[in-house]
């Protein structure tokens, strides 16, 4: 509710403090439209166009060449008439990346959502008080710990699935080793750590905990099986939380960056926000790929003759930005009723 | 005889939930305490490329002592999150100042200010804004006249630069004004009728009402900041000269592109113990509003 009393909104002094406050926002939102403009703008340029001096705010010759160019990706016959193909740094077309992100993420969501909800379901409403409270404290103890501790221990757990050590150990007393998954270079190798968020976990109890006691107990004395009253009362009721959680967990797994870098280490399997981050230091001229400076020059030389540079980065920006977009318009209504959950206080 | 049935049905229900409950155990068990655990092991040892790991107690640590660039990467780190808590509350303040205009415009301006881009996306329009031949920013400069900056090559400007699209581009702003509005009008109300003014109100209704938001979102803007990796790994790689390298890039640096697992991992568990005394004061100075 406004804070600036009805009544005294016709006065001149007010009357410039409410226009002084609406410039301050209008400005943020114009600086804070610049940097997305400007995405936008580079995209549809042609590629001569992108490194002009002064720069142009208006394309001259709007294109959309460089979104077609990043998802057809071919090479081209140069003058001398040898094919030169795509450079190595981008070697699949952008469906490729999309959809590596797009499995990754509904992976995520899909085992995540139901396995973390399950869980807070049974701690606060299906089990006897004493283990709810022992498994509790198990189940958001990793919350209170700083995540960046387990991160090596992980890297070498995913390389073989039950042992976080370099080298699968012995069977004890045999010179046979233990059998073991090898995660690296997996999508699981992303997903199934996911499956279990402490912080999800926290919303969902939260919610489940406003849930009364005896509208269950009545569901029960009626004869309907723990089943049909999770599916019949609890899912409807607890929609909010649903679409709150769901939200989070989509863009968390959509921007994450850090981990399918360590682990997905082949370019087939690459999500957009590496392949995207590569690019861009490629374009920049920082490397530390095997192929060097000279290598570098070239492939660059050889992208701007394929007609994209920063014109198709900006373009592969905008490609990931739309689902993210998308969610945040479908889930927003749902995000201002959720957040106010007791679980996010 | 209802007692009874009730232990029954208690007992069912309990099975039910260790059902119900077993994948959540295994992950959170194998991925969640396992790493942790293992983790005070695995700083204990050194990790040969073609020998096995040998175990050398403390030495991790001496040599990450005796390293200047742990120094330097805290040094970073502290500085990066510092200024991170300098403009932690601009967030809060557009929220309170958009809660004044009207109700379509703070529809729109809903949308304007906050609606998010993907992350790596929004970092890599800043590295070519940044960018100091064709980018935008030194051509707005150039324009004006005024002499171009080397952005992230300049290693007293570098720190900065990664700040600047945090200010722009993501912000919680979102649950700010969720929270916002649901301060029930009725406290306004009652404090207009005793002739409070706008700043009373904000000081004695908004912020202790937004009180348990803004230390959760605190605490969590302190972790992430000091757990700060992608920006400056995708804007920067710790360029130039390590002038934006930061702890858990280094962290990476070591496990994937050295190896050192060992060293890697007593890096980390330095992190988390900085993070932990953090944690703790936080906890204990605002316990009663993270517990209710």
């Amino acid at each position: 509710m406004p804070l600036i009393p009805k009544v005294g909104r016709r006065k001149f002094r007010v009357k410039l403090v409410l226009l002084t406050i609406g410039a301050f926002l209008w400005i943020g939102v114009i600086l804070r439209m610049i940097p997305l403009w400007w995405m936008f703008i580079t995209s549809i340029k042609p590629a001569e166009e992108v490194y002009l001096i002064p720069p142009t705010l208006f394309p001259h010759r709007p294109t959309f060449a460089a979104y077609k160019i990043i998802f057809t990706l071919s090479g081209y016959i140069s003058s001398t008439g040898a094919y030169i193909a795509h450079p190595s740094w981008m070697t699949y077309p952008m469906y490729v990346y999309l959809k590596n992100s797009l499995i990754i993420t509904f992976g995520t969501m899909i085992l995540q959502i139901p396995i973390t909800a399950l869980a807070a379901y049974a701690i606060s409403k299906l089990e006897s008080p004493r283990w709810s409270r022992i498994l509790f404290l198990f189940f958001i103890g990793t919350m209170m710990i700083p995540g960046q501790i387990a991160l090596i221990p992980t890297y070498l757990l995913i390389q073989h699935f039950p042992f976080p050590t370099r080298s699968i150990p012995y069977i004890p007393f045999t010179k046979i080793k233990w059998p073991a998954f090898n995660l690296f270079n997996t999508y699981f190798a992303v997903i199934i750590p996911a499956g279990f968020s402490a912080f999800y976990f926290l919303l969902f109890k939260g919610f489940f905990d406003t849930i009364p006691d005896s509208i269950l107990n009545a569901a029960r004395i009626d004869g309907a099986s723990e089943l049909s009253i999770l599916r019949r009362i609890v899912m409807p009721i607890s929609k909010p939380v649903f679409a709150a959680v769901s939200y989070f967990s989509f863009s968390a797994a959509w921007n994450s960056y850090m981990w399918p870098l360590m682990v997905l280490q082949r370019e087939k399997l690459y999500p957009m926000s590496v392949q995207l981050a590569r690019i861009s230091r490629l374009l920049s001229g920082q490397t530390m790929e095997v192929r060097g400076r000279e290598g570098l020059t070239e492939d660059l030389t050889k992208m701007i003759e394929l007609g994209w540079s920063w014109n198709g980065l900006m373009a592969m920006s905008i490609v990931e930005s739309i689902p993210v977009f998308v969610m945040f318009i479908i889930f927003r209504e749902y995000l201002m009723t959720g957040i106010k959950l007791r679980g996010f206080k | 005889m209802k007692k009874i049935a009730g232990k029954e049905s208690q007992k069912r229900k309990s099975r039910l939930a260790k059902i119900f409950m077993s994948p959540a155990i295994l992950i959170q068990f194998f991925f969640g305490w396992l790493p942790i655990g293992m983790a005070f092991a695995v700083c204990l040892f050194h990790y040969h490329i073609l020998k096995p790991e040998e175990y050398v107690g403390l030495a991790n640590f001496q040599d990450l002592f005796a390293d200047p660039l742990t120094f330097q990467v805290f040094k970073n780190t502290f500085i990066y999150t510092g200024m991170r808590l300098a403009i932690f509350l601009l967030p809060v303040v557009v929220s309170i100042l958009l809660m004044e205009m009207n109700k379509s415009t703070i529809r729109i301006m809903m949308y304007l200010w906050f609606f998010p881009i993907a992350s790596t996306a929004s970092i890599v329009i800043w590295k070519w804004m940044y960018n100091t031949e064709y980018g935008l920013l030194n051509s707005i400069l150039m324009s004006l006249g005024l002499p171009t900056l080397r952005w992230l090559n300049d290693p007293r400007l570098v720190i900065f630069c990664l700040i600047l699209p945090g200010i722009l581009m993501y912000g919680p702003g979102l649950i700010y004004l969720a929270t916002l509005q649901s301060i029930p009008d009725e406290l306004y109300e009652a404090a207009e009728l005793e002739g409070a003014g706008f700043w009373s109100k904000v000081w004695h209704i908004t912020l202790p009402r937004m009180r348990p938001v803004l230390a959760m979102m605190l605490l969590l803007s302190i972790i992430e900041s000091m757990s700060v990796f992608s920006q400056p790994w995708i804007l920067t790689h710790g360029g130039p000269n390590n002038a934006s390298m930061m702890v858990v890039m280094r962290i990476v640096d070591l496990a994937i592109y050295s190896m050192r697992y060992g060293k890697g991992t007593a890096l980390a568990i330095i992190l988390f113990a900085i993070l932990m005394v953090i944690i703790i004061i936080q906890r204990k100075y605002f316990k009663e509003d993270i517990d209710r």
